[in-house]
């Protein structure tokens, strides 16, 4: 842990003595400060949600959205340096557009992480730039609608590579967290930024992988645990920023959009009602501090 | 101290995750003189307080008209504001060429924000050191973006960037309320107002150092200088104060 002063941690893609590059984990500090960021994985559809600190009463309401779309069925939420993030976004777009002018078809959410993780870890290669400060949660929603190969132009191959089979579902809800490194994994549910590790414990608690919560839970159990993730940060007002991308026949038609205000409205009331019943509790079983400094 | 190691470039985070040579430049914009920036529903006004060298010297420009529709408001290294405020002329003309449209102010906003971003991840460069007030109308209505050498663009209802422009802040978030519903000649007014709470003791506005730009009501962004600022600066803090600084000019 000792990286400061040993001249190592200076320069970007060096290696220390035991292997590490101290400047990615240094970007990861950056994102440790940024405002809680959650995805979550349902059986029909992705949920983001986002923790926006309001940091001026001068700020515009409901502007600065942090949420983006990428293509039509795609959304990436970033937490830490929020320039990285559009810098990011940017870049997202460039690709999903450039496999579109290939293969006449939406890029894969799979492709898409892949080719960002890619990007991502392009940048610690080099002394001549810097990580990025940021980890991005990316996810979608892949169409289940049976394409030829190669989209509108004609049909592929029956058989070997490229061929495809008989009656096989390939679409679907997907997930994805890319870290300053470039690492990324697939996720039932996911959490980043200051109050990632209460959102972890709480995304454990769901089960997301018996694959049984429907998008509407989804999107009143995101609400939930982005308050609950606010609580160690209680002093600072936030705004609730909430996106979903379901399947086509859902209530997004296979986009990715904003959750309407009145469901998001529904979703924060129920959220706050949990939030005072559990600090109810608290108060008869105080003492039991959590460890929360074990990060590191 | 040992912050040194890490400040040397724009390529390298501290242990903490920060990156010094980006807050150093967001410094450069707390050294410029302070300007003000506040919309309404129908209105975008920007208000600068403007710096000369010495007696003799002209008033450094803070207010640079974009297109017809925009302008914006500079603090720190005026050269890097032209840098700026070319691309985003070239960017304008470019929209309104190809499109046939004015461009919308969140994208022009966002561009640079981009642009900025660049020159904080890689080596042989340095951030921009210069904050903007980027405001006007454009389809979708009035707007105030606050532009940072970070690279981060937020929209605003109101603020100020510059030296001491803390004071003006305070002024804006007491009486944001009223913004929204204001009329042109009161949102010039709070404009000034806030802008005055951020001088120093000795100083005071006058039509040589005040500027500003106005744009809504269906009116084209337009620039007061000099003699034009006069009644507004009358109307704001009263006549004495306007008739004082029309001696200053004759």
């Amino acid at each position: 842990m000792t990286s400061i002063g040993t001249g190592y941690d200076l320069s970007n893609s060096v290696f220390s003595p035991d292997g590490r590059n101290f400047q990615v984990e240094y970007a990861m500090k950056a994102v440790e400060n940024g405002g809680t960021a959650i995805g979550i994985r349902c059986k029909d559809g992705v949920v983001f949600a986002m923790e926006k600190l309001v940091v001026s009463k001068l700020v515009k309401p409901g502007a600065n959205k942090k949420i983006s779309t990428v293509d039509k069925n795609i959304g990436i939420v970033c937490s830490g340096l929020m320039p990285d993030g559009r810098h990011f976004v940017s870049r997202a777009r460039d690709e999903a557009a450039s496999w579109r002018g290939l293969y006449k078809a939406p890029i894969p959410t799979s492709a898409l992480a892949n080719r960002m993780g890619s990007y991502v870890q392009a940048y610690t290669l080099y002394s001549s730039v810097r990580p990025f400060g940021l980890t991005s949660i990316l996810g979608g929603w892949d169409s289940e609608a049976e394409l030829p190969v190669d989209g509108q132009v004609g049909s592929g191959p029956k058989v070997g590579a490229g061929g495809k089979k008989e009656g096989q579902k390939r679409g679907g809800p997907f997930l994805y967290m890319i870290e300053p490194s470039g690492l990324y994994w697939g996720y039932y549910g996911a959490a980043t930024g200051k109050g990632r590790q209460s959102a972890k414990s709480e995304l454990e608690k769901l089960n997301l992988s018996e694959g049984d919560i429907t998008l509407e839970q989804g999107v009143k159990e995101a609400a939930r645990i982005i308050y609950v993730a606010h609580e160690d940060s209680k002093d600072k007002d936030f705004e609730l920023e909430m996106s979903w991308v379901s399947s086509l026949d859902g209530p997004t038609k296979g986009r990715h959009e904003e959750v309407p205000k009145a469901l998001r409205e529904e979703a924060e009331a129920l959220a706050k009602k949990v939030i005072e019943g559990e600090d109810d509790d608290d108060e008869e079983a105080e003492g039991g501090a959590t460890g929360d400094q074990m990060e590191e | 101290m040992f912050r040194n190691n890490y400040d040397n470039d724009s390529v390298t985070f501290s242990p903490q995750g920060r990156i010094f040579q980006v807050e150093y430049a967001g410094e450069a914009v707390k050294q410029g003189s302070v300007v003000v920036g506040i919309v309404s529903k129908t209105h975008a006004v920007l208000a600068a307080l403007k710096r000369n060298a010495e007696e003799l010297s002209s008033y450094q420009k803070k207010v640079i008209p974009i297109d017809t529709h925009y302008g914006v408001a500079l603090a720190g290294l005026a050269s890097d504001a032209r840098v700026l405020s070319n691309f985003m002329r070239q960017e304008s003309l470019r929209e309104r060429l190809t499109y046939g449209r004015p461009m919308n102010l969140s994208e022009i906003a966002n561009r640079i924000g981009e642009r900025a971003q660049i020159n904080t991840q890689q080596y042989g460069r340095r951030p921009y050191g210069v904050g903007l007030l980027i405001s006007g109308v454009d389809r979708n209505g009035p707007h105030l973006f606050e532009f940072q050498p970070s690279g981060m663009v937020n929209e605003m209802l109101a603020t100020s960037i510059g030296a001491r422009s803390q004071m003006a802040r305070t002024y804006l978030e007491k009486n944001l309320d009223q913004f929204a519903d204001a009329t042109k000649e009161e949102l010039i007014k709070h404009a000034l107002s806030a802008l005055k709470d951020s001088l120093s003791q000795d100083k005071e506005l006058t039509v040589d150092n005040t500027s500003v730009g106005v744009v809504g009501g269906g009116d084209l962004f337009k620039l007061y200088e000099g003699q034009e600022v006069s009644p507004m600066l009358a109307s704001a803090f009263g006549e004495g104060e306007g008739e004082e600084s029309m001696e200053v000019d004759t």
